[in-house]
């Protein structure tokens, strides 16, 4: 049967515009002009890694009319090979463009592949990158290990700031890549303000040497911030995280303006970074339904636990973006907000413990993560985030490793800093555990 | 279409909307209706679904029957036979049966009212005695486990017929590969697909197959109303695992020859028990019945003693329960498969403290057999 057979479909014709994006969250496009599933409730897993064409002709048709939707237009798209396209990954992709108000959206193997994907098409040798001081460690690997190879220059600066761009910029700058909150820190960079800064920039620019904003926002989800709704060109997801939510599959994404989606589909077919369907399929039936619960929940949790921590003692500082003595509090309180327009802080906490010299308050850090290691029911020492389970990591030893002692402090990671990505447990049980840990140092 | 043919492709079509060579995994619990009492033939999950109707299309077309359904496992399927009698009838059964299915019958079904006879169906003349007025069904596993007894199909299809009874095989052992039971005229065949047809032992599954219309409708209407039925995963799982059946079975098959053969020249080895050996008291019977003669060998290595000293000294046979694995698997059917019959009724089988049972994996031969060397030594 061919793939232009329209099948009615009885939803088809909803105006689904009136209804709330935790609702839409649910039902994603499983009608849409491509295909249509809603008959099955639950979309099947697709397993197959070719498809059949009905003649040498369509067959033809199909690989011309492949990424390039500008030449041919939005077809119901023919399927040819799992690494092309296939139906899962396509539902995904259209479902995490909508709640993240972009146009388009393409997944990949893992937040890497999408980082190293967007990043992949918008520059070429003799081009450069600005980004904050402190990103995730795998990131700051990339563009500092891999892009010398390809001579695309790295400028790390402090983003808090966003006028620093103006120091930084040179004719071959093309990209300003951040996450907001940072990644292990939590630093607060104003979307807006760099879309303001950028936007200045490019009057001068014309369409080759255009400045685009590509924000990692992984940290937030979707729920929590679109940073597309403040001026960013592209976003990046590692959907390992927070939209996968149950740390079963790998994932990552990259959304943005519909005419970058061929040439974004150009790269993941060549550079290979696919994400398997059957990781779309549970990320697309587990992960994005339960993305506003979970979020609701963890922020909830975030907010007592960093409360807790704010108060004890035995802390020296805490940075969360929902506490009113943080300093990126008020930036936050602008761009980081749910569905409805509530304050909606994220689901991470990053913390020192005190010391009378910076070596005692690293061991006492140390002290802490081995306890909950041996001891924390509810918490597990890990890498990784936007778990149902709370995961406690070290950055300075684990994600940001890549990062040399003597250049922690210029990446913002304090040699003890400590980074908590809450869970789904009781908020209580949280609090028993961290006390236990606290008291044991 | 040959064999390899219909396990490739029997109940796969690419998938209609997209053209996936490859069947999806349906998994979905319900489906959306178009308007009250109108849906596309598909209401929800227990009753329909399409992964699992592409495998029950697929073994169906490997056993020559019409209609395959699919359950949860073999003892589901089995369970479903007994749905087609009601109480106070009565069931013929071979004697040294699977020790799950004797459990079922014996130790569950019994209590409901139904009557069972454990005979010996190698012998026509035992099966035609054993006829009673309210006799239903004649229920036949060939060759047995782990006696590896064979029933004549031939024979019990021409007592069916005069009495109107109906007769179900258990083809686990052999698979449709080397014995397909409803080209002798056999009314059902059932299966642990646990066993050969799924094949990498990461799959429990069963499925009932038939030509008959009726029984194809009872056993429907059970699937649907027990609700024993196998997940979408696993059904693809299985239909991954059909499509290798033909060459898993070959190899399988000649591996257990090759092996039978090295323990009947073993001093060590009181008996070896296998279809192929021109010494089973059934070879010709199997030469007729059967196109080869399975992975499965018994042996007896005379004690409790010098078997366990073989079950533990194997290193790449694998000491566990379940069968037709690509690992070689090796088990001790008086404490393990077998446990749940009375000592007494179990040595009445021929299943004595010696005995061990071999299944035959696909791995090089000359490893196996360098490892039960090795262990009787
Ligand atoms: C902020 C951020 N971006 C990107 C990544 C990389 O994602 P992945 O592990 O899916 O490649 C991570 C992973 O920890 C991350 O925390
Ligand atoms: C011949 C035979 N029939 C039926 C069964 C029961 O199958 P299952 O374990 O899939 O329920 C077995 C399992 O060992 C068996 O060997």
């Amino acid at each position: 049967m061919s793939n232009n057979v329209k099948i009615k479909s009885r939803k088809a014709d909803i105006d689904d515009t009136k209804y709330s994006m935790d609702t839409h969250i649910i039902y994603g496009k499983d009608v849409s002009d491509k295909w249509d599933y809603s008959h099955h409730v639950t979309a099947p897993i697709s397993s197959s890694t070719t498809f059949r064409l009905d003649s040498v002709e369509r067959g033809a048709q199909g690989f011309t009319q492949f990424a390039h939707t500008e030449e041919f237009g939005e077809h119901a798209p023919i399927f040819i090979y799992d690494r092309l396209g296939e139906p899962n990954k396509d539902m995904l992709e259209e479902n995490l463009a909508y709640v993240e108000k972009g146009e388009m959206a393409v997944s990949f193997s893992s937040g890497m592949a999408a980082i190293s994907g967007v990043l992949g098409i918008l520059t070429v040798a003799g081009d450069e990158i600005i980004s904050h001081n402190t990103l995730y460690g795998c990131t700051i690997s990339l563009l500092k290990n891999w892009y010398p190879r390809y001579n695309i220059k790295w400028n790390p600066i402090d983003l808090t700031i966003p006028e620093n761009i103006f120091n930084a910029l040179t004719e071959k700058t093309r990209v300003v890549y951040f996450e907001t909150p940072s990644n292990p820190n939590l630093d607060i960079i104003d979307i807006a303000a760099v879309r303001k800064i950028v936007d200045q920039i490019n009057k001068s620019r014309g369409d080759k040497n255009k400045v685009y904003i590509v924000i990692d926002n992984t940290f937030s989800t979707p729920y929590c911030q679109r940073p597309i709704e403040f001026g960013a060109d592209f976003v990046v997801h590692s959907l390992t995280k927070g939209i996968g939510g149950f740390g079963t599959d790998m994932g990552g994404a990259v959304i943005g303006k519909k005419k970058f989606r061929d040439i974004l589909h150009l790269i993941r077919k060549d550079f290979g970074g696919v994400l398997s369907a059957k990781n779309a399929w549970s990320i697309l039936t587990y992960g994005l339904p339960s993305l506003a619960l979970r979020q609701k929940q963890q922020i909830k949790t975030a907010m007592q636990i960093a409360e807790f921590l704010n108060s004890n003692s035995k802390v020296e500082f805490v940075n969360y973006p929902g506490l009113p003595n943080f300093r990126g509090y008020e930036t936050a309180r602008k761009q980081m907000v749910d569905f409805s327009g509530n304050f909606a802080p994220g689901a991470l906490i990053y913390f020192v413990i005190k010391g009378n010299t910076p070596a005692e308050s690293k061991d006492n850090g140390r002290k802490f993560m081995d306890y909950v290691a041996d001891n924390a029911y509810t918490m597990t020492l890990a890498v990784s985030l936007g778990h149902t389970r709370t995961l406690v990591e070290h950055p300075a030893s684990m994600t940001h490793s890549v990062v040399p002692p003597e250049e922690l402090a210029n990446r913002g990671i304090d040699a003890g800093g400590i980074r908590i990505a809450i869970g789904l447990e009781n908020p209580d049980d949280l609090l028993l555990d961290l006390d236990e840990a606290l008291k044991s140092i | 279409m040959g064999f390899s043919t219909d396990a490739i492709h029997a109940g796969q079509i690419p998938d209609p909307t997209t053209g996936a060579v490859i069947t999806p995994i349906y998994q979905t619990s319900t489906y959306a209706q178009d308007a009250l009492g109108v849906n596309k033939g598909y209401e929800y999950g227990r009753t329909h679904n399409l992964t699992r109707e592409a495998l029950e299309k697929n073994i169906a077309a490997l056993e020559k029957g019409k209609y395959g359904i699919a359950f949860a496992s073999g003892l589901a399927a089995i369970q479903s036979i007994l749905g087609l009698v009601k109480s106070g009838d009565h069931i013929i059964a071979t004697e040294n049966v699977y020790g799950g299915t004797y459990r079922l019958m014996e130790l569950i079904f019994k209590d409901y009212g139904l009557e069972f006879s454990w005979v010996d169906t190698s012998n026509v003349v035992k099966i035609r005695k054993a006829v009673r007025p309210n006799t239903k069904l004649i229920y036949i596993e060939t060759p047995t486990n782990p006696m590896l007894r064979l029933t004549d199909l031939r024979t019990v299809k021409g007592i069916c017929k005069k009495y109107d009874l109906i007769s179900v095989v258990d083809n686990t052992f052999m698979t449709p590969y080397f014995q397909k039971p409803l080209l002798f005229g056999i009314d059902v065949v059932l299966h642990s697909t646990t066993k050969y047809i799924n094949g990498h032992s990461d799959v429990i599954g069963g499925i009932v197959i038939t030509n008959n219309p009726k029984i194809h409708e009872r056993i429907r209407y059970l699937q649907n109303a027990i609700g024993a039925v196998p997940s979408p995963f696993d059904c693809w799982l299985t239909l991954r695992a059909t499509k290798t059946l033909a060459v898993r079975m070959k190899q399988h098959n000649e591996n257990a020859k090759r092996i039978a053969k090295f323990l009947s020249e073993n001093p060590k080895v009181k008996k070896v028990i296998y279809p192929g050996l021109r010494n089973h008291p059934h070879y010709s019977l199997a030469k007729r019945q059967m196109s080869g003669y399975g992975g499965m060998i018994t042996a007896d290595f005379g004690d409790l003693k010098s078997a366990k000293k073989v079950l533990n000294r194997v290193k790449v046979f694998t000491l566990g329960e379940s069968l037709g694995g690509v690992e070689s698997l090796i088990s001790h059917p008086a404490s393990m498969t077998h446990a749940s019959i009375p000592k007494r009724e179990r040595e009445k089988l021929g299943i004595t403290e010696g005995l061990i049972r071999f299944s035959v994996g696909i791995e090089d031969v000359e490893d196996l057999i360098a490892d039960i060397e090795h262990a009787l030594k």
